[in-house]
């Protein structure tokens, strides 16, 4: 568990660095936090022959608001989002929500939200957010900018619409409106591995009815997936209140998504002790309980719990 | 030493350990692998020649390169061959029938049997340079079938060695049981059950360094349960005398029964330093260790246990289909460890246990903490929650008008154990009321009648293990030596790897010689200081070498009293020892301590071997769970484990083995399995993120609680303790699982209950439905 020899730079300027990432002969790689880049190095399964280490460059760790988004620069470190106030509003909640299912604090301290998304894992809650939320990939060449859409971003297991000469610079997130309810449930086998399972959602709620439902999907396909078809199932559908049992009662609005979600949105892959066929029922299961949650969230935040429908 | 639990705390918890890995040793060269990545093929070639022109690479081998390499100067290099693994026969664990003619090869010259398996090795000036070297080798290797499993294996249409069956031994423990008996019980339950194979995960992965002395002579530093073994066969197959061999165990960070052979890198180092004449280390890394380092259990089990309608059980029978792995070693007898303490606690009047041991294309399996009762406990404890369900019993009841009753021991098993001392109802009466079982179970029954609440299960699992080794390896070497400056060395031929020797020894010694801890202090692990030995295994090191420093302290004594009689020209009978000092009986005159005595007659220094009877350990172990049977996870609630090992050295010490098995334990029960692809290939690219470790998240609150029943084995009457939750654990969660989902079919829940597998469980029919 040695990497091979490889080069290295430390670039101080984004310009610097661009114009390393732009030797396209050699197997160039960013390293930000490094906390999937450098075990990968260590299994020799990336042996890249230069590493470029944007870790001292000026200006990539600002997180901030943008004319109702925010953006959070290449070097923001996962921790960050531990607290809910970090990003204003439902997003910074669904943020928090989810950030302290990444692994563990030494490499929430380290690791950052844009290196989960140039790593693009199928197994990233981040991803799978960003795919939700349509965020959008800032990035930059030597003799361009541009803007990616998340919708075309993700192209497979660690495969981007980033070019070889491209570094992330920043994602943009629009910011979640106030009548919006969010959850994120994680499974997994123990604390320190990947998630078998995990969805995000958020709820745009109006009156007590479903105007708008998001729903990203972690490790359900080769790569994350947004459940429209579940999402397109919420829409005009009542919030209603949380019940309090483990399990949504029969015909609830939330376990039907759920269903379509795994049935029609989820391509899951067989991978040991999670078949397609219980990862299929674990995705039933998980959107079900995130929208739950969700629902939960607006009705506490928003004030709204008097005013919610009959469950 | 006031902050510190242990005396070894303050070196270890500050980073001031030294392991092997620490060593400074100039010119030394470290070793790196080239593994097979199929499990089963014939070799058509390893060519090395790349891996020879990177720089830093000092010499890269096949097992072809390795014949007739020159040797150089050295006094001990004889070698003509890269010599074979050394196999044992220790303790009835193999037998020359299964070795012969499947010797395990340091280095796979013809054909690979397990994925993982050595068919080069480079030697660099840093481990960086030397895996380097190791990507530049190339290794052809046409695949064959592979068989994984024993069942697949015993039929021999895949054969691991040609013209011989892959069936390496059979064995068995107490008599067949007729037909009859079973057609005439009350109630007979029938069963399946997978033991899993587990890796040891020791924190330090194996290491070796071989370091060829000027003199002529040979240090080795290991981190090694048996130094005097490896001292032993290495110096067989370097043909060099044993005295010619230092073994050094330095800190060593865990081997849970692991770390007790000459393994094949060990081998290939220790040939590589003789024939090179340079110190050569090999650190293993993990992912290596999850592919090359032995496992424990596999085994595949069929049970019958039979009662009459009041509970009391008829008989038991079980049969083992054992995964031995690649090549016989330890692991082809180490199931009859299973087949001997079949019985368990109860007084079942027949017991017959059948063993098959299996060569498979996994890697060898080895003894790990446990090593063949966890496999007996487990089997027998969870056939005994399906028979009281069968009987409509409590499965406390069950248990307890089946114990082997306290006024009966020493108590002969039909499966040939001769069970020392026990107390197994107050062991359980103790797991019951700390749990509080009769308040679950009231929860329990509240909880079926609400469809919103989780199920919940309460498990039990009684369990009676061996301690100390087999016959012919009961004994242990121990000394102890008084200075003129007032310390005592104590010596003996353990080799901690974690077990708090440190601590325990000296205090022990100290309080039989009646001086402050802080004089004494201990030196094993070194074949120099303490040239005989056996080891640390079998949980053996309180039991064996603890009574063996005491009786050596009691031969001191009597030693120092001979001495002051002598000196002051008296019978023996008149001098009196107490607290540290020598005192004449009758004339009054002043004490003189055992220093002064050194400082009057000359060195005093005693050297004992001990002989120790074997110990049976038991206890009764309880956990609640509860489950989401839509996800299928399963949430431990409470565990509660009651162990007896008889006298406690040191409680602190006790509480830390119980706990950190109990660990273990929930790691054999809920996470912990290798899973192959059916090339026969491990799935465990990443290392620790595929084979799951309980973390400290999911450790629920376990307390720690023991009855004391000295064995009378020894004087000192301690048994062991080190495998009590590896032991009892596993069972108690399983059965809790089953309690809380009452599958119809037993076999749905095997280990690890991982999500998909409790999930399947509980929606499959239920055991009511079913009648």
């Amino acid at each position: 568990m040695k990497p091979a020899t490889f080069d290295y730079v430390a670039p101080h300027t984004v310009h610097e660095t661009l114009d390393a990432l732009g030797d396209t002969e050699r197997d160039v790689r960013v390293l930000a936090g490094g906390q999937s880049l450098i075990l990968e190095m260590h299994l020799q399964r990336i042996r890249p022959d230069l590493v470029v280490d944007i870790n001292r460059v000026a200006g990539l760790d600002h997180l901030n608001l943008d004319n109702g988004a925010v953006r959070v620069g290449a070097l923001v470190r996962h921790g960050v989002f531990e607290s809910p106030q970090a990003v204003p509003g439902p997003l910074g909640r669904l943020f928090a929500l989810a950030v302290v299912n990444i692994a563990h604090p030494p490499i929430r301290a380290r690791g950052t939200m844009v290196g989960s998304l140039a790593w693009a894992h199928p197994a990233s809650e981040w991803c799978a957010i960003a795919l939700a939320l349509d965020a959008a990939i800032e990035v930059r060449s030597a003799d361009r900018a541009r803007e990616i859409a998340v919708h075309d971003y993700f192209r497979g297991a660690l495969q981007t619409a980033r070019a070889r000469d491209e570094l992330i610079t920043s994602v943009r997130f629009p910011l979640l409106g106030d009548n919006t309810g969010v959850g994120f449930i994680e499974h997994r086998r123990t604390h320190f591995c990947f998630a078998q399972v995990a969805v995000a959602t958020a709820l745009a709620v109006h009156d007590g009815v479903i105007e708008q439902a998001r729903i990203g999907l972690v490790n359900c396909a080769d790569r994350p997936v947004r459940a429209r078809a579940a999402e397109q199932a919420l829409v005009g559908a009542e919030v209603g209140s949380p019940g309090t049992g483990y399990r949504l009662p029969d015909g609830h609005p939330f376990i039907r998504a759920g269903r379509i979600a795994a049935e029609q949105d989820a391509a899951p892959l067989a991978e040991p002790y999670a078949d397609p066929e219980y990862r299929r029922n674990a995705i039933a299961v998980l959107v079900g309980r995130t929208l739950r949650q969700a629902a939960t969230d607006y009705q506490v935040q928003a004030g709204n719990g008097a005013t919610g429908g009959r469950l | 030493m006031e902050q510190w639990t242990r005396r070894e705390d303050r070196r270890l918890l500050t980073g001031h350990g030294r392991y092997v890995a620490d060593l400074v040793v100039p010119g030394c060269l470290d070793a790196a692998f080239v593994r097979s990545t199929v499990a089963h093929g014939i070799v058509r070639e390893v060519d090395c020649a790349a891996a020879r022109e990177v720089p830093g690479v000092i010499g890269a081998w096949s097992a072809a390169d390795l014949s007739g390499l020159p040797t150089c100067t050295h006094a001990a290099a004889r070698l003509q061959d890269l010599p074979p693994v050394p196999h044992t026969l220790l303790a009835r664990l193999s037998n020359e029938e299964a070795v012969t003619g499947r010797e395990w090869p340091a280095l796979a010259k013809e054909r690979v049997r397990y994925a993982g398996e050595a068919v080069a090795v480079v030697v660099g000036e840093d481990r960086y340079r030397a895996e380097d070297g190791a990507a530049e080798v190339v290794v052809r290797i046409d695949p064959l079938p592979a068989v994984v499993t024993p069942s697949r294996a015993a039929n021999d249409s895949i054969a691991l060695f040609d013209g011989l069956s892959n069936t390496a031994f059979t064995g068995e423990a107490g008599q067949p049981i007729d037909e009859s008996v079973w057609q005439g019980a009350a109630a007979v339950v029938e069963a399946r059950y997978r033991q899993q194979l587990l890796m040891p995960t020791p924190m330090e992965c194996r290491t070796i360094l071989a370091v060829p002395e000027e003199d002529g002579r040979l240090s080795v530093w290991s981190g090694h349960q048996m130094p005097h073994r490896l001292r032993r066969e290495l110096a067989a197959l370097l043909d060099l005398p044993v005295d010619r061999i230092r073994v050094v165990v330095p800190d060593t960070g865990g081997a849970f029964g692991s770390k007790s052979a000459a393994f094949p890198e060990f081998v290939t180092v220790v040939y590589l330093a003789v024939t090179l004449g340079r110190p050569v280390r090999w650190i293993e890394d993990r992912l290596e260790s999850m592919t090359a380092a032995t496992r424990g259990r596999g085994q595949d089990q069929r049970v019958r246990l039979a009662a009459d309608a009041d509970g009391h059980l008829l008989a038991y029978e079980l049969q083992i289909d054992a995964d031995v792995g690649a090549y016989p070693h330890l692991g082809v007898g180490l199931p009859m460890q299973t087949a001997w303490m079949a019985t368990g606690p109860y007084t079942t009047p027949k017991v017959h246990a059948t063993v098959r041991s299996v060569l498979t294309n996994t890697m060898v399996t080895y003894p790990y903490r446990g090593a063949g009762r966890p496999e007996a406990t487990i089997a027998l404890e969870r056939s005994m929650d399906l028979l009281a369900r069968r009987l409509g019993m409590d499965p406390a009841e069950l248990r307890r008008r089946n114990f082997i009753p306290a006024g009966s021991f020493p108590y002969q098993t039909p499966t040939g154990r001769c069970y020392d001392s026990g107390d197994y109802s107050t062991a359980l009466d103790l797991a019951l009321e700390t749990i509080g079982y009769g308040t679950w179970r009231d929860e329990q029954e509240r909880r079926r009648e609400n469809p919103d609440a989780l199920p919940l299960g309460i498990g039990l699992s009684c369990y009676v293990e061996r301690s100390g080794g087999e016959p012919g390896g009961l004994h242990e070497f121990a000394g102890v030596e008084a200075h003129e400056d007032g310390t005592i060395t104590a010596r003996c031929g353990a080799a901690p790897s974690g077990q708090s020797h440190e601590t325990t020894f000296p205090a022990l010694v100290a309080q039989a010689l009646g001086v402050e801890e802080d004089r004494v202090r201990l030196v094993e692990g070194d074949t120099d200081a303490q040239p005989e030995g056996l080891g640390s295994f079998a949980s053996r090191s309180a039991q064996v070498d603890g009574a063996a420093l005491c009786h050596a302290c009691a031969l001191l004594i009597d030693r120092a009293r001979e001495r002051a009689a002598e000196l002051w020209g008296m019978p023996v009978e008149e001098v009196e020892w107490s607290a540290g000092s020598l005192r004449p009986l009758r004339d009054g005159s002043a004490a003189i301590g055992l220093a002064e005595l050194v400082k009057d007659t000359g060195p005093l220094r005693v050297d004992d071997r001990f002989e120790s009877g074997m110990g049976f350990p038991f206890g009764a172990h309880a956990a609640v769970v509860e489950v989401d049977p839509e996800l299928g996870t399963v949430r431990v609630l409470q565990l509660v484990v009651v162990d007896d090992c008889g006298v406690v050295l040191n409680p602190a010490v006790v509480r830390g083995q119980a706990f950190g098995s109990a660990v273990q334990g929930i790691g054999q029960a809920l996470y912990e399995g290798i899973p192959y692809g059916d090339d026969g290939v491990p799935q465990l690219a990443n290392g620790l993120l595929d084979y799951l470790l309980p973390t400290a998240a999911e450790i629920p609150p376990i307390e720690v609680k023991d009855t004391r029943t000295p064995t009378p084995s020894t004087p000192l009457g301690a048994k062991g303790a080190g495998e009590s939750g590896c032991i009892g654990t596993p069972a108690a969660i399983v059965n809790a699982v089953a309690d809380a989902l009452q599958p119809a079919d037993p076999g749905l829940l095997q280990m690890p209950l991982t999500p998909d597998v409790v999930w399947r469980a509980a929606r499959a029919p239920k055991y009511e439905e079913a009648r």
